[in-house]
């Protein structure tokens, strides 16, 4: 189902808010996460762990479902479809990776998050703990790749694109898009 | 990114009429695979090496002495363990 114009906007204005702010998200979570790598102050380390348990799932988890959602509705809402072209079918499944990745990391996040919440944790523990930076980064730059994707849109559709190309002939005026 | 757009779409209707065949899979695609291949194997091989990031720690295996000492301290390590 195509949406009407007004409709696109408004759909196209609140994925870019909550993919923009998922983006952000993950930079203010880096800055605990380099925090707890580096720090040895153990008042510190213990927050920080708390924090990220936060932010991870009251703001990172919940903007990145939203943003795959409103992706979904922008990619099936439109004429650019979610098979038809590479830029939109590689982007959807770069998002699915980082969710899924997200979601398994929650499960570290959550058990450093308990343990530094235990006043019995010592301080030598708290420091041994460890960090998420790997993912953290590396999420990041998939996020990156998935934004510069959706502003350039590099040209190139997919067999199932152009075969559905050459069965409907598309709006003259070019509407559908976004 | 609207000009982008209808580049996209006027090129799309100038090949109504004769139906060509499908030109391939763009050189960008096959560029990016290779290089997710390549550093899909990359990591596979530091993994099975010993030479990956290892569990989220940034000392060894620094993580499993927090929870032997909490385990032995006589409280159990957070449900669900490390991902």
């Amino acid at each position: 189902m195509i949406m009407t114009p007004r409709l696109r906007k408004f759909a196209l204005a609140a994925h870019i808010a909550l993919s923009v702010g998922w983006i952000g998200a993950v930079a203010g979570y880096i800055a605990l996460d380099v925090a707890a790598a580096t720090s040895r102050n153990a008042e510190t380390l213990r927050a920080c762990y708390l924090a990220m348990e936060l932010i991870a799932w009251y703001v990172i988890v919940p903007l990145a479902l939203a943003s795959l959602l409103t992706g979904l509705v922008m990619s099936l809402g439109t004429n650019w479809g979610l098979f038809r072209h590479y830029w939109v079918l590689i982007s959807l499944l770069l998002t699915i990776i980082a969710t899924v990745v997200l979601l398994v990391e929650t499960l570290t996040i959550g058990y450093f998050a308990n343990v530094a919440a235990d006043p019995r944790t010592s301080d030598d523990d708290l420091r041994a703990l460890g960090n998420t930076l790997v993912h953290s980064v590396g999420g990041t730059v998939v996020l990156l790749v998935i934004l510069v994707l959706n502003v350039y849109k590099p040209r190139g559709m997919t067999r199932y694109g152009w075969r559905k190309q050459h069965v409907k002939r598309p709006d003259p005026e070019h509407k559908e898009y976004m | 990114m609207n000009e982008n757009l209808d580049n996209h779409a006027r090129g799309e209707e100038t090949h109504m009429g004769n139906r060509p065949s499908y030109p391939g899979t763009p050189r960008w695609v096959k560029v990016s695979g290779i290089i997710v291949i390549v550093l899909v194997l990359l990591v596979v091989i530091m993994l099975l090496t010993g030479h990956g990031p290892g569990r989220h720690t940034s000392s060894g295996d620094a993580g499993s002495q927090v929870v032997l000492s909490i385990v032995m301290d006589g409280h159990a390590p957070a449900e669900g363990g490390r991902g």
